[in-house]
């Protein structure tokens, strides 16, 4: 178990280097005196649209750290927590969710240093945590395998909270620059850059259905809906993504929104459907304190949520801000 | 609803006054169409295990009247079974039998069930298929006899029992020729799989999640497996996709009629040779069911027993029997093991007992000094199976037996399911004592060749090889068990020297058919239950085929048929 030690310390200490990293970075300059003087001169929207869409942001993140904390507290249960590092997905994704509720109600524009800092950990924890269940997989009989890829950690699962992290992340860089010309992140169009990153969070959570689906049978129907239904908006999210910024008349994407808030829908009808497959198992909902974890994970779907609420967030961005 | 306290499977039967068992629902019933005995039905069918459930089904749904007889009682898992290893030796058939020969067979919960759903009720649900080579062993391989089918139609069978069972199975099978995936997919690997996969890597040689007719994912009101172990005990959640849950419900659907506690002692065949119809014992009494055509699934045992009790002044030796070979080439299987402790807890008996299988010896013939083939799979034996192994293996009894019960969570076990080879030696004859329903019980006589012996010794030389590579200490191995039961009704190409052809049709009495284990003429390396399906789909089609075509009536095989089949069609 000694090597099991060493992970843990070595993730702990990465963990926090990050995590003090973030906080130690000086406070964004609080510049509320200065008057928005060059806002009328500028064309193009108000900030409030960009802090309107980085709340949106948040609180998309904090669907995502919520769907993460329910799954990651059930499925490490049902690992018995057997490694105390597993522990660490609950607290980080509970400390994301608190930020991203307190992003939510924060109307203020700029970015927030502990909100900062915790969305950096939620990443951290996503690629730590991607290292951990890789190496759960491999060091399985049989390696690289279906049977370890059905069976062993969910390589997929803790990507929810590395991009609960990042699209945080982007949510204040979005607040930072809202009175820049352009909201951006890492000097890239904000809307663009999260609309790109949401499309890729929707092409791997659809990944990791289809491959628990695939586990299943697909033995009902719809259980090809979360594996047909996003990638298609992925595909709309990457079209808007690589728009022509000069085109005013191509930034409303009314299909684009529409389809967000179909798999947003969809996430919820999710959790009904894995209810029902809960019910399925032996003893159905009688019997729920075993069939909870023998059954389909009651938390996993919502994560289309909260992408599509990024998705949301992004679009309604980019409908604000022609260049954003 | 109201709840009968008198409702004993075992003592009144179940399947009555137009309605059966609802397996699916507790206290519920199916609507069952009925016959009366007097009023002759296109088939009736003895034994609803693997051979005659599958086929009741089949030919039901082809639009077949269909009495499906059986001795044993019509269970519903889900109010029925416990978890209780004493409880669920009612599953088994444990008449009056004698054995004999160098090895006698040990009779009972290994080999054989008594029940609507037959040994599938309590079988381990490892689903496999023969090599193809195996169909054609005589000429390609230099042993055994020669399969009347060829391999391609065989695979197509397979693919239709692997779907009608949902089979749960990996997604590349690393031997044979390619099949197509299986429905569900492979349940999770149990510690002691693990053992066994790390054997082989250890060793070079390929391994696989079993294919097991258990549910990976829900189907219908079937619950997927819970993964208790108690699989060879009976399956208390449906998950288990035996006959009784699977072929069944669909055979009553279609318009069968299932008959539970119904023990055929007697097929009648009037002076032309036809089969007329079966008498079975019912509710305290005999009587005489009526039918065009009769097919005995009975198992390797009950079913040459029903056609040597059927012996008439024209048929002095059974029915069936010109060639003499009714009950000859009876075959087991070798069940050896090697057992041994791990340092880890393993708990066996979570799951499946079968959940990992090794191929590799099946399909390599370099390195043997034996004929056929073996697989061996890990292990999961309950414990009370567990103490009975270790006080009749080795002896152990008294506070050794509970010192060593102590390392029960560590035991981790490799068993093989080998071929053995066909001996007309070894066989099921009538003894002169009867049962209680006043039948002669069957005496089973069987010897091991010197073939059979290599094949075990080499495979507990390979498997100790494993175990010790896995990591296992105190390695002992377990040398005379044995399983499966097939031969005694032998098909082939020619009537004097099988007993049915490849359509399972008796060479001597064109009415009367055989469909279970019984017809194999070699057994393979691997258990034998799916193909026993595969066949008694391939029957029922091909039945249904000459049944088209008129030819399922007439009163001798090479005869010019006379008459017309007006009454099948
Ligand atoms: C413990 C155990 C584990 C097994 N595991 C596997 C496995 O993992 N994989 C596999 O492929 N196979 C397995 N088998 C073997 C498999 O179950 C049998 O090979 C198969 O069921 C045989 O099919 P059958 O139709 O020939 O006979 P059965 O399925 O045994 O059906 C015969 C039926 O006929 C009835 N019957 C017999 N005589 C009469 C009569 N005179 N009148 C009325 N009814 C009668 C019996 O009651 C019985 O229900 C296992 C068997 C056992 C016992
Ligand atoms: S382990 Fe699965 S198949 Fe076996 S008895 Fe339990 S539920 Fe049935």
């Amino acid at each position: 178990m000694s090597n099991d030690t060493d992970w843990l310390v070595g993730a702990g200490l990465a963990l926090s280097a990050i995590a003090a990293t973030a906080m130690l970075q000086p406070s964004p300059p609080r510049r509320l005196e200065r008057k928005p003087a060059s806002l009328p001169s500028r064309p193009g929207p108000h900030p409030r649209a960009s802090v309107r869409a980085a709340r949106r942001l948040n609180r998309a993140a904090g669907m995502l750290a919520a769907s993460v904390l329910a799954d990651s507290s059930v499925e490490h249960y049902r690992g018995s927590f057997k490694n105390k590092a597993m522990y660490t997905p609950l607290a980080v994704s509970a400390l994301t969710l608190a930020m991203s509720a307190h992003g939510t109600a924060d109307r203020r524009p700029w970015a927030h240093r502990l909100r900062d800092g915790s969305y950096l950990l939620a990443a951290a924890t996503g690629l730590i945590g991607t290292g951990f269940h890789v190496y759960n997989v491999t060091r399985k009989v049989g390696g690289f395998s279906w049977q370890n890829l059905f069976y062993g950690a969910p390589l997929g699962a803790p990507m929810a909270i590395l991009l609960s992290g990042l699209l945080g992340f982007c949510s204040e860089r979005v607040r930072d620059t809202s009175r820049a010309q352009r909201p951006h992140v890492f000097g890239l169009p904000a809307a663009r850059t999260i609309a790109a990153v949401t499309a890729a969070g929707l092409l791997g959570t659809s990944g990791e259905a289809g491959l628990l689906h695939f586990r299943g049978a697909f033995h009902n129907p719809f259980m090809a809906v979360p594996v047909t239904l996003p990638p298609v908006g992925a595909a709309l999210l990457f079209k808007a993504a690589a728009r022509d910024p000069g085109d005013d008349k191509t930034r409303r994407h009314p299909l684009t929104r529409a389809w967000m808030w179909l798999l947003a829908a969809m996430g919820f009808a999710g959790v009904g459907f894995h209810a029902y497959g809960v019910s399925r198992n032996m003893g159905g909902w009688r019997n729920w304190s075993q069939n909870i974890l023998a059954g389909p994970p009651l938390p996993a779907p919502p994560s289309f949520t909260g992408l599509a609420l990024a998705g949301l967030a992004a679009l309604g961005l980019m409908r604000e801000h022609p260049d954003a | 609803m109201f709840v009968d306290i008198s409702d004993d499977p075992q003592a009144t039967p179940r399947a009555m006054a137009g309605r059966a068992p609802d397996v699916f629902r507790p206290g519920g019933w199916v609507p069952m169409r009925c016959h009366r005995d007097d009023e002759p039905v296109d088939f009736v069918i003895v034994g609803t295990g693997a051979g005659g459930g599958t086929l009741a089904c089949k030919l039901a749904e082809y639009g077949f009247s269909v009495v499906a007889l059986d001795a044993g009682p019509y269970f519903r898992p889900l109010e029925d079974f416990a978890s209780d290893e004493a409880e669920q030796t009612k599953l088994y058939w444990t008449d009056d039998r004698i054995t004999d020969g160098a090895n006698p067979l040990q009779l009972g919960s290994n080999n054989s069930g008594k029940a609507v759903g037959g040994s599938t009720v309590h079988f381990a649900m490892v689903s496999l298929r023969l090599r193809p080579e195996w169909f054609k062993s005589r000429t390609l391989l230099g042993y055994g006899a020669d399969w009347p089918i060829d391999w391609r139609e065989m695979w197509t069978y397979y693919e239709e029992v692997e779907q009608a069972l949902k089979i749960s199975g990996p997604i590349t099978y690393p031997w044979g020729p390619k099949r197509p995936r299986y429905p569900y997919r492979a349940h999770p690997l149990n510690a002691a799989a693990r053992v066994l996969a790390r054997g082989c890597e250890a060793l070079g040689i390929s391994w696989t999640e079993t294919p097991l007719a258990t549910l990976s994912a829900p189907r219908g009101l079937a619950h997927p497996c819970v993964y208790r172990g108690f699989c060879v005990a009976g399956c208390s959640t449906n998950a288990k996709q035996s006959a009784l849950v699977t072929w069944i419900p669909r055979a009553l659907a279609a318009g069968a009629e299932i008959r539970d506690l119904a023990m055929a002692g007697r097929i009648e065949v009037d002076d032309d040779d036809r089969v007329t119809g079966v008498h079975y014992h019912r509710e305290g009494r005999w009587r005489f069911q009526r039918a065009r055509n009769v097919v005995v699934a009975g198992y390797a045992i009950e079913t040459p027993r029903l056609l040597l009790n059927s012996a008439t002044d024209r048929h002095r030796d059974g029915l069936a029997n010109s060639s003499g070979l009714v009950g000859k080439y009876l075959m087991t299987q070798s069940n050896q093991a090697v057992w041994g402790l791990m340092d880890d807890e393993i708990r066996s008996y979570k799951g499946p007992p079968s959940l990992a299988i090794t191929e590799h010896w099946n399909y390599e013939d370099n390195g043997k000094d034996f004929f056929g083939g073996y697989a061996y799979m890990s292990q999961g034996p309950l414990p009370q199976l567990w103490a009975n192994t270790l006080a009749q293996a080795r002896g152990l009894w008294g506070a050794r037996l509970v010192e060593e019960m102590t390392n029960y969570n560590h035991v981790a076990g490799l068993k093989i399911v080998g071929e053995m080879l066909p001996q007309e030696r070894n066989c099921v004859t009538l003894a002169d004592e009867v049962d209680q329903y006043g039948l002669r019980i069957p005496r089973v006589t069987y010897s091991w060749c010197d073939n059979d012996r290599r094949l075990i010794d080499h495979s507990l030389a390979f498997m100790t090889r494993a175990l010790q590579a896995a990591g296992a200490k105190d390695i002992w191995a377990q040398e005379d068990d044995t399983c499966h039961l097939n031969g005694t009704a032998r098909m082939g190409d020619d009537p004097r020297s099988s007993v049915v052809d490849a359509d399972c049709r008796s060479w001597d009495i064109p009415n009367l058919w055989i469909c279970d284990g019984s017809v194999f003429p070699t057994v393979g390396g691997v258990n034998p239950s799916l193909t026993i399906q595969a066949i008694a789909c391939r029957t029922a089609d091909r039945i249904h085929a000459m049944a088209r075509r008129g030819e399922l009536t007439g009163s001798s095989r090479r005869a010019a048929q006379t008459r017309t089949a007006s009454q099948m069609a």
